[in-house]
C-alpha cells in the first residue's frame, strides 16, 4: 500500500458568508504565506441557472458567482465562501494565518481551527473517477463527479495556472 | 361564568409573549412598512398587474349549491364568492432572530386567516388560498412585524438558506439572490418568489436593527437570542407534551 504523508491543516471559519469580493481579498493574503500546499473553498453553491421551480432552467442572474483573480490566476468560484480549508506544510505557519485573518476580519469574528478537514483517502467515486493511481494532491479538493478541475495558484505568477489535466 | 380567556401558548420569556402576540388576533400587529398591491403582485408572481383574476368555477351567486347547513353557517371569502384559482407564497426565517418561523407562521394565520392551507416544514412554510384573498393577507405578512427584510424573505422555490450563518451584509442566503440591499440601506427585490426578474425593483425597506430583532423574535437561539432553557414554563410545557405523547401516544390521558 502506497504510503502517504500527513500534513497539518487548518480551517478558516468567518461568522458570515463571504462575497466573491471579500474572498479574493481574503484569498491574495493567504496565498503569500509560504508553505501552504492546498486550499480548499466551500460554501453554499449559487446555481448558474433555477434549479427548481416553475422557473426551473432560467438563467440564474446574481453578482454572487464570480471569477475572481488571485495574485495573477483565475479562480471559477461558485460558490458563497462559508469555510476555508488550508493544507500546510508545518503547523508554526498557523499563527501566520490566524494574525492574518485577526487583521482581516474586522466587521464580524472569524476563528481558525486546527485538526484534519480534507479527505484524507480516495473514496470509491474518486477511485471509478480517477482509477488506482489518482494523484493524491486532488484527492478531496473537488467533487470527483464534476467537470470542473482544481486551480493551480502560485503566488510568484510563473507557474501556469487554471485547471490541471486529470 | 367568566368570560373564556384565550390561551394562545406557554412561556413567560419574551419569545412566548411575541409568539402569543402574533397569534392573538385580537392584537393589533405594528405596520413596519407600506406596500402596493402592485408590488404584492409582482412579488408573488401568479398574474400580471392589472390583470384580472384567473377563476377555476363560476361566482357562487351564478351557482346553484346544494342545500347543505354548512353553507349558511360558513360566510365563503371574496376569493371562494369569486371562484379565485387556489395560488400560493412561502416564506424562508432565518435562525437568527427572524420575527417570525414556519410554526409560529402556521398558528398565527391559522387565528388571523380563513380559508387557508399552510404547509410547515423546517425552513419554509408555505400557505395557499383563492388568489384574492392571498393578496391580502401578504400584506399582513409583509407589512408588520411579522416580518424582517433582511432575515424573512418570500421563496416559492430554492428555498435554502434559513439555517446559514448570514451573508456579509446581513442578509439571509439566497441562491437566487432575490433581493438584494442597496447602498442606501433598502432592500429590493429584483426578482419574484419563484426567481423570475422583475421588470422593476421592488421596495421592502430597511432590515431592522439587532436589538429591535432580539426584542420581536419568535425564536428561541441560545447564542444570538434567547434561550429555550432560560423560558422554565415553556420547558415545563414541553416535558409534559413529551412525556404525555410518550407514554399515551395520541391520546394523552393520564391513569
Amino acid at each position: 500500500m502506497q504510503e502517504t504523508v500527513t500534513y497539518p491543516q487548518c480551517r478558516i471559519v468567518p461568522m458570515r458568508l463571504l462575497s466573491p469580493d471579500t474572498t479574493k481579498r481574503l484569498l491574495e493574503k493567504i496565498v503569500r504565506v509560504p508553505a501552504i500546499r492546498r486550499i480548499l473553498l466551500n460554501g453554499q453553491n449559487i446555481p448558474l441557472t433555477v434549479p427548481y421551480g416553475p422557473a426551473r432552467g432560467t438563467e440564474n442572474k446574481t453578482n454572487l458567482r464570480k471569477t475572481i483573480e488571485i495574485a495573477g490566476n483565475t479562480v471559477d468560484l461558485h460558490v458563497l465562501v462559508g469555510t476555508i480549508t488550508l493544507e500546510i506544510e508545518d503547523k508554526t505557519v498557523i499563527e501566520q494565518i490566524r494574525a492574518i485573518c485577526d487583521d482581516f476580519f474586522v466587521d464580524f469574528p472569524c476563528s481558525v481551527q486546527e485538526g484534519r478537514f480534507m479527505k484524507s483517502q480516495p473514496s470509491l467515486v474518486d477511485y471509478a473517477k480517477y482509477g488506482p493511481q489518482a494523484d493524491p494532491s486532488v484527492i478531496g479538493l473537488v467533487d470527483p463527479k464534476r467537470k470542473e478541475k482544481p486551480s493551480f495558484i502560485h503566488p510568484l505568477g510563473d507557474r501556469v495556472c487554471g485547471g490541471c489535466e486529470l | 361564568m367568566t368570560a373564556r380567556t384565550h390561551q394562545y401558548g406557554p412561556g413567560t420569556s419574551i419569545i412566548a409573549i411575541n409568539r402569543r402576540k402574533q397569534m392573538d388576533p385580537g392584537h393589533k400587529l405594528t405596520v413596519m412598512r407600506s406596500i402596493t398591491d402592485e408590488d404584492i403582485v409582482l412579488l408573488l408572481g401568479h398574474r400580471a398587474p392589472g390583470a384580472s383574476f384567473k377563476t377555476m368555477h363560476p361566482p357562487l351567486s351564478e351557482q346553484q349549491e346544494p342545500d347543505c347547513p354548512m353553507r349558511f353557517l360558513v360566510k365563503p371569502t371574496e376569493g371562494a364568492k369569486h371562484g379565485d384559482r387556489v395560488r400560493y407564497v412561502q416564506f424562508a426565517d432565518s435562525m437568527f432572530n427572524a420575527p417570525c418561523q414556519p410554526y409560529q407562521r402556521t398558528y398565527a394565520e391559522m387565528y388571523r386567516f380563513r380559508a387557508i392551507d399552510p404547509g410547515t416544514l423546517s425552513g419554509r412554510q408555505i400557505v395557499e388560498c383563492r388568489e384574492r384573498d392571498l393578496e391580502q393577507y401578504c400584506r399582513l405578512l409583509i407589512e408588520t412585524e411579522m416580518f424582517d427584510p433582511a432575515l424573512v424573505s418570500l421563496r416559492g422555490a430554492t428555498v435554502h438558506g434559513h439555517s446559514l450563518r448570514l451573508s456579509e451584509d446581513g442578509m439571509q442566503f439566497d441562491a437566487l439572490q432575490r433581493c438584494v440591499l442597496g447602498k442606501d440601506g433598502m432592500v429590493r427585490y429584483v426578482k419574484d418568489q419563484i426567481g423570475l426578474p422583475l421588470n422593476r425593483q421592488v421596495e421592502v425597506g430597511k432590515p431592522l436593527d439587532q436589538k429591535w430583532l432580539r426584542e420581536h423574535s419568535t425564536i428561541f437561539h441560545c447564542l444570538v437570542g434567547t434561550a429555550l432553557r432560560d423560558d422554565a414554563e415553556y420547558v415545563e410545557y414541553l416535558q409534559r407534551i413529551h412525556t404525555l405523547r410518550t407514554r399515551y401516544g395520541f391520546m394523552p390521558k393520564e391513569a
